[in-house]
């Protein structure tokens, strides 16, 4: 049996340890070490988006982070933004515009659009498409997200 | 099983790197994790460069060049206000890389020392005339960017050194930028062109990406054609000069005869895209 490494990580504003191998990715540490589901194993490449976290408020991707470099940062998944109300209009949003199908893209894009938001409170259609071009969606055409995003802004910043 | 090293220091992390040749340093991981994701590298350590102090950030020295830590991410390059006129060129290569996420994450030196032959920095790194800093056991050296890739995937990198920074000349006033044909947003290059318009609109310096196995850059055919940048002919026995140096491969991308044809044409859109820059400046 490999040999685990300990960690303490700082998860949606609490301490947690976790025991993963050493070089494990965030990603496996939050779905297979600590049952955190909302982050999805897409690619595992870095390239679908799905397994979008915030690291310090900025989205990165969780399968490209090592487990061992997020010690001291501020992680935060979907589970943890409940009490966020910019978060809570998006989501009503993306319900509204028929912006979620099967729901596996869906934690990570909306944690770009948040991330955007935060930057760019009434951004313009081609910037939420810009935004958003790191995270791939196969069933909706991104249509209905980008609608989404952009009336969650409307209404956040009227 | 692979163990992570976070030195403190350059000297520590070239110290580790000698106590265990087979480990490898890593920067922003947007590249080697997704590799050891996919069972491509399986090295007993990972030498992180996360915690050493000093590699992060792009500052001017007092000769007005820019030296760029080796761990600045892209979105931080892509957002600086150093990076103005013959310098620009590496501030929009840095905001085309992948995308808004992944920017978060990847760093110049990562980038460059990989080496891919259709990543963004090196064809603009080599139209900037950017020198490549190493450290290794024997010390600091100092490599030119055109003298840097060797070969596919092979470069002036020594296995026991690391890419400490990037420094770039100071900024002139030029018009510069970047462009690349790419499949989707995001995606690698199929070819690319970084080019940087002298402020007399008489001079041109220009890097063609993913048509090689490093930037292709000819510092004659330049010379040859300042002063008849609107000499459509001359343009175009420059652009042929830069296809005659390139040595493309068919790949998912597009095949190398598709690359060869892009050259000329992004040549030609790239200038005709800074000249009036340069006019209106």
């Amino acid at each position: 049996m490999a040999k685990k490494a300990l960690f303490t990580l700082t998860l949606n504003g609490e301490d947690t340890e976790v025991a993963t191998a050493p070089d494990a990715t965030l990603l496996e540490t939050l779905r297979d070490g600590l049952g955190v589901l909302s982050p999805k194993r897409g690619c595992n490449q870095g390239v679908c988006g799905a397994c979008t976290v915030l690291i310090d408020g900025l989205p990165v991707r969780a399968c490209l982070t090592l487990t061992a470099r997020c010690e001291g940062h501020d992680l935060r998944t979907m589970e943890g933004m409940n009490s966020d109300p910019v978060m809570a209009t998006l989501q009503r949003h993306m319900v509204e515009s028929g912006g979620v199908q099967c729901g596996f893209c869906t934690s990570g894009m909306l944690l770009s659009a948040r991330n955007l938001l935060a930057e760019t409170p009434r951004p313009s259609r081609e910037t939420v498409k810009s935004a958003l071009s790191g995270n791939l969606c196969r069933c909706t055409g991104y249509r209905t997200i980008v609608d989404a995003v952009c009336n969650a802004a409307e209404e956040l910043t009227p | 099983m692979t163990q992570v090293l976070f030195p403190d220091t350059l000297d520590q992390a070239v110290a580790l790197l000698a106590d265990h040749p087979e480990a490898r340093p890593i920067a922003g991981g947007a590249t080697l994790v997704a590799m050891r994701n996919a069972g491509l590298v399986d090295s007993s350590h990972l030498i992180s460069l996360d915690r050493i102090a000093g590699l992060r950030g792009i500052e001017r020295l007092a000769d007005g060049r820019l030296r760029v830590g080796a761990m600045t991410r892209h979105a931080d390059t892509a957002g600086s206000d150093l990076l103005t006129g013959s310098l620009m060129v590496v501030r929009k290569a840095a905001g085309m890389i992948a995308n808004k996420v992944v920017r978060n994450m990847g760093t110049m030196g990562g980038s460059v020392a990989n080496a891919d032959p259709a990543a963004d920095y090196l064809p603009a790194l080599a139209c900037a005339d950017a020198v490549l800093s190493f450290l290794g056991p024997e010390g600091a050296r100092d490599v030119p960017i055109l003298d840097y890739v060797q070969d596919w995937y092979e470069t002036a990198l020594e296995p026991g050194e690391i890419l400490t920074a990037i420094t770039l000349p100071a900024p002139e006033a030029a018009a510069s930028t970047y462009r690349k044909i790419a499949r989707v947003s995001g995606d690698y290059a199929t070819a690319s062109c970084a080019m940087a318009l002298t402020a007399d609109g008489q001079g041109l310096r220009v890097a063609i990406g993913a048509c090689g196995p490093g930037p292709i850059r000819d510092r004659d055919a330049e010379a040859a054609l300042h002063g008849h940048l609107h000499d459509a002919g001359a343009v175009a026995e420059f652009a042929a000069a830069l296809v005659a140096l390139a040595d493309p491969v068919d790949d998912v991308r597009g095949s190398a005869e598709y690359r060869l044809a892009l050259i000329p044409r992004l040549i030609t859109l790239v200038l005709a895209e800074l000249n009036p820059v340069m006019e209106a400046a």
